[in-house]
C-alpha cells in the first residue's frame, strides 16, 4: 500500500498535487475539507496523510489532533503559512513534519519516501530497555510506562528506540534528524516539538523531566 | 552623557543661585547692622563728649584751674579716651600720651573754627571714633571712642553671614542633585522603555499613573509605540498575506510544471521547449518569492545554536553537487560555532551559488576565528568584483558583471543580500576583495558568542 490522502481545500492545489504525487508512483486520494478527510482515512486507510492548516470549517490542527486520536499514521503538514508558531503549533497537534509551499514535487516525494522507509524499516534488534519505570520495546513497538502501555507515534517511537539505543549519550538534533527521520539537512524544531510530545507522554513533570533531558547546546538525553 | 551633563548644569544652577541670594542676604544685613551699630555708638560718643564737655568747661571756669587733674576726674573707663587742647598745647591723662596724633588736623581745624566735628579714624591700630567739641576760642576737648569690641563683633557677624552663605549654596547644590534625581526618573523610564521597545518587546508602555505631572510625555509615548506596533503587526500580516496570496497558487504551478516535466517525453519539440521554459521560471519564481520573504523577515534576531560548521559545509557542498574537498584543510577541527544554523545554510550555499553562477565556481571555502569573531571565505575562479562594484554587490537586485550572467536565469539577485542581511542579523558583516591570483574572495566575519 504506497497510498496518500491530500487533504486540501484549494482544488487546484490538490488536483495538482494529485497529479504529480502519481507520477511519483503513488495511489493519491484528495479530499476538500478536514471531515471527509477524517471519514476518508477511517475507511480507507493511507500510509501517509498530507494536510493543509487553513481548511474551512474543522481547521489543520484538529484534523491532525482528530486524526491522531486513532491513528499512528504519519502526517505531513503543507502549508503556506511559515511562522514559527504555526509550525510549532501544528508539530504539538501530532504532525510528523512540516513543509512551506511552495514544496518542489521530488523534495515532496524524498519526504514520503523518507518516511515511508521509517515506517517500514525494521529496527535494530534491541532487547527491551528499561528504565526506571519507562520500558521500550522495541520488537513489539510499544513504550510502556509502570506497565501500562503509553500510545506513541511512529516517529515518537522511532525517537525515543534512538535515544534509548544511546542511553545516557547525547544525540545532537542533527544526529536525530537525520536518523529518525532520515533527512541530510532538516529544521530542528521537529525534534524539540517531538522531544516536548513525548515528555507529555511518559514524564511526570515534563517542565522538569526525568528520562529525556535537554543537554543544554548540544543536544538530548535519556537518562539511565 | 547627556543627562549626566543636565544634571550637573541644573545642580549648578542651584548651587549659583542660592549662593548668589545668600551672598546678597549676607551682605546686606552686614551692612544695615554695621551702619546701625556705627551710628549707635557714635550718638553715644556724641552725646558723652557734651556731657564730658559741659564738665570740664564748668571747671576750667574756675581760678587757676587744673587741666590734668580735670581730665582725670572724667570717668573714661577702658575704652575711651579724652585730651584738651588749651592755646596750643596738648593736655592729656598720662595714660593717655601719645593719643594726640590720632586726632586729624582736618578735625583739629574745624573745631579749632568753633564747630564740633565727628571722625572715624584708626587710633594705635584700632577703629575709633572722635569727637571734638570747642570749649572756647583757645580750648578744644576731643574724646576718644575705641570701637574695638564693636568691630569684633562684626567680624564675628561676617564670619557668621559668610558661612551661613556657603552652607546655603551648598544645600541648593545638593537640593538641584536631588530635584534633578526625581526629575530624570520619568525621563530614564521613557529611556528605559524606548530600548526595550528597540530589542523587540512591543508590549512595553510608561504607567501613567506613576508620573502624573507627565501624563502628557507618557500618553504620546504610548500612544508614539501602539502605533509602531499595529503598523509593525499590520506590515506582518501582510508579508504573511501576500506569501500566503503566492505561494498557494505557485504549489500549484511547481506541481503541474513537475507534471510537464515528467511527461516532457510525450510533447512535441515545441510543446517541450515551452514546457521547460515554464519549469524553469517557476523554480526562479519560487526561490525569488522565498528570497524576498527572507529579506521582508530582517528584523527577526539570530537564533543561535551550537552548530558544527564544517559538517554543515559539507552538506552544503553535497545538496549543490560540489566537491566536498572545497573545504580547505583546517576548517575540519572548528570547534562547534554558536549561530543561527538555517542563516548560516543560506549564506553558504548563496555564496557558492554566487561563485558558480558569475564567478567561474568556488575554488576553496575557508572557516576560522580571528579575534572573537568567525570568519567564512569562499574563493571563485572568476574575474573578480570591479573596486566601485564591490559595495553595491550586496544591494538588492544587483546582479554580477560577467557578461550572460543575466541570460542564464538562474539567479534572483537577492543572494548577497541576503548573506548580507544574515550577516548584519549575527552583528556581523560581508565584505568581497580580489582573491590574490585572481578571482574574487567573499568574506563573512560574526562575532563570536559563547555557548
Amino acid at each position: 500500500m504506497t497510498g496518500v490522502l491530500v487533504i486540501e481545500d484549494d482544488d487546484r492545489i490538490r488536483l495538482s498535487l494529485v497529479l504529480a504525487l502519481q507520477d511519483e508512483g503513488y495511489t493519491v486520494r484528495g479530499t476538500a475539507t478536514a471531515e471527509e478527510g477524517i471519514l476518508e482515512q477511517r475507511r480507507h486507510p493511507a500510509e501517509t496523510v498530507l494536510v493543509d492548516l487553513m481548511l474551512p470549517g474543522v481547521d489543520g490542527y484538529e484534523c491532525i489532533r482528530e486524526l491522531r486520536r486513532t491513528d499512528g499514521v504519519p502526517i505531513v503538514v503543507v502549508s503556506a503559512r511559515d511562522d514559527t508558531h504555526d509550525i510549532v503549533a501544528a508539530l504539538e497537534a501530532g504532525a510528523d513534519d512540516y513543509l512551506v509551499k511552495p514544496v518542489a514535487i521530488k523534495e515532496l516525494s524524498a519526504r514520503l519516501r523518507a518516511l515511508r522507509r521509517r515506517s517500514r524499516a525494521t529496527l535494530a534488534p534491541v532487547p527491551a530497555l528499561t528504565f526506571g519505570e519507562l520500558e521500550v520495546v522495541p520488537e513489539a513497538g510499544e513504550v510502556r510506562l509502570r506497565g501500562q502501555p503509553v500510545p506513541v507515534t511512529r516517529t515518537e517511537f522511532r525517537l525515543l528506540c534512538e535515544l534509548a539505543h544511546h542511553a545516557g549519550r547525547v544525540l545532537s538534533r542533527q544526529q536525530l534528524l537525520e536518523r529518525v527521520w532520515d533527512y541530510a539537512v532538516g529544521d530542528e524544531r521537529l525534534v524539540d516539538v517531538h522531544v516536548g510530545r513525548l515528555r507529555q507522554k511518559i514524564e511526570v513533570d515534563s517542565a522538569a523531566p526525568r528520562y529525556l533531558v535537554t543537554v543544554r547546546g548540544l543536544g538530548y538525553r535519556l537518562q539511565r | 552623557m547627556n543627562r549626566a551633563g543636565l544634571r550637573t548644569r541644573v545642580t549648578v544652577g542651584f548651587a549659583a543661585g542660592a549662593l548668589l541670594l545668600s551672598t546678597t542676604m549676607a551682605l546686606v544685613s552686614y551692612q544695615i547692622t554695621r551702619s546701625s551699630l556705627l551710628e549707635d555708638r557714635e550718638r553715644n560718643a556724641v552725646r558723652a563728649a557734651y556731657l564730658e564737655a559741659a564738665v570740664i568747661r564748668t571747671r576750667l571756669g574756675t581760678d587757676r584751674p587744673d587741666v590734668g587733674e580735670t581730665l582725670r576726674s572724667l570717668d573714661t573707663g577702658q575704652t575711651r579716651r579724652t585730651v584738651l587742647r588749651r592755646n596750643g598745647i596738648w593736655y592729656a591723662r598720662n595714660a593717655d600720651a601719645g593719643i594726640t596724633e590720632a586726632i586729624p588736623q582736618a578735625l583739629q581745624d574745624v573745631v579749632a573754627g568753633g564747630r564740633p566735628a565727628k571722625q572715624r579714624v584708626r587710633a594705635e591700630g584700632q577703629p575709633a571714633v572722635v569727637v571734638g567739641v570747642p570749649l572756647s576760642r583757645s580750648t578744644a576737648f576731643y574724646h576718644i571712642d575705641y570701637l574695638k569690641e564693636l568691630d569684633h563683633t562684626l567680624r564675628v557677624l561676617g564670619l557668621v553671614l559668610t558661612l551661613v552663605a556657603i552652607i546655603t549654596a551648598a544645600a541648593g547644590a545638593g537640593l538641584g542633585w536631588y530635584a534633578t534625581r526625581y526629575t530624570l526618573r520619568p525621563i530614564r523610564s521613557v529611556a528605559d522603555a524606548a530600548r526595550e521597545i528597540t530589542n523587540g518587546d512591543l508590549t512595553a508602555r510608561l504607567d501613567a499613573a506613576a508620573e502624573p505631572d507627565l501624563a502628557q510625555l507618557t500618553s504620546s509615548f504610548n500612544d508614539m509605540v501602539d502605533q509602531l506596533s499595529r503598523r509593525i503587526e499590520r506590515d506582518r500580516r501582510f508579508a504573511a498575506d501576500v506569501s500566503h496570496e503566492l505561494r498557494s497558487p505557485l504549489q500549484t504551478l511547481a506541481a503541474a510544471a513537475s507534471v510537464l516535466t515528467r511527461h516532457r517525453d510525450d510533447l512535441d519539440e515545441r510543446t517541450r521547449t515551452a514546457a521547460g521554459l515554464v519549469a524553469d521560471e517557476v523554480a526562479r519564481f519560487q526561490q525569488l518569492v522565498n528570497d524576498l520573504l527572507e529579506l521582508a523577515r530582517s528584523d527577526q534576531p539570530a537564533d543561535r545554536r551550537a552548530v558544527d560548521v564544517s559538517r554543515l559545509v559539507r552538506q552544503v557542498c553535497r545538496s549543490r553537487h560540489l566537491p566536498e574537498s572545497l573545504l580547505e584543510p583546517g576548517g575540519e577541527r572548528e570547534q562547534p560555532w554558536v549561530v543561527d544554523r538555517r542563516r548560516i545554510e543560506q549564506v553558504l550555499g548563496n555564496l557558492l551559488d554566487n561563485a558558480s553562477a558569475h564567478g567561474g565556481g568556488p575554488s576553496a571555502v575557508r572557516l576560522g576565528r580571528v579575534d572573537g569573531r568567525y570568519y567564512i571565505e569562499v574563493d571563485d575562479e572568476g574575474p573578480g568584483v570591479r573596486a566601485d562594484q564591490q559595495q553595491v554587490i550586496f544591494d538588492r537586485f544587483v546582479r554580477g558583471g560577467t557578461a550572460g550572467a543575466r541570460g542564464d536565469g538562474g539567479g534572483t539577485g537577492l543572494g548577497l543580500a541576503i548573506v548580507a542581511q544574515h550577516a548584519a542579523a549575527h552583528g556581523g558583516h560581508v565584505e568581497v576583495r580580489d582573491r590574490p591570483g585572481g578571482g574574487a574572495r567573499f568574506r563573512v566575519e560574526l562575532p563570536e558568542v559563547a555557548g
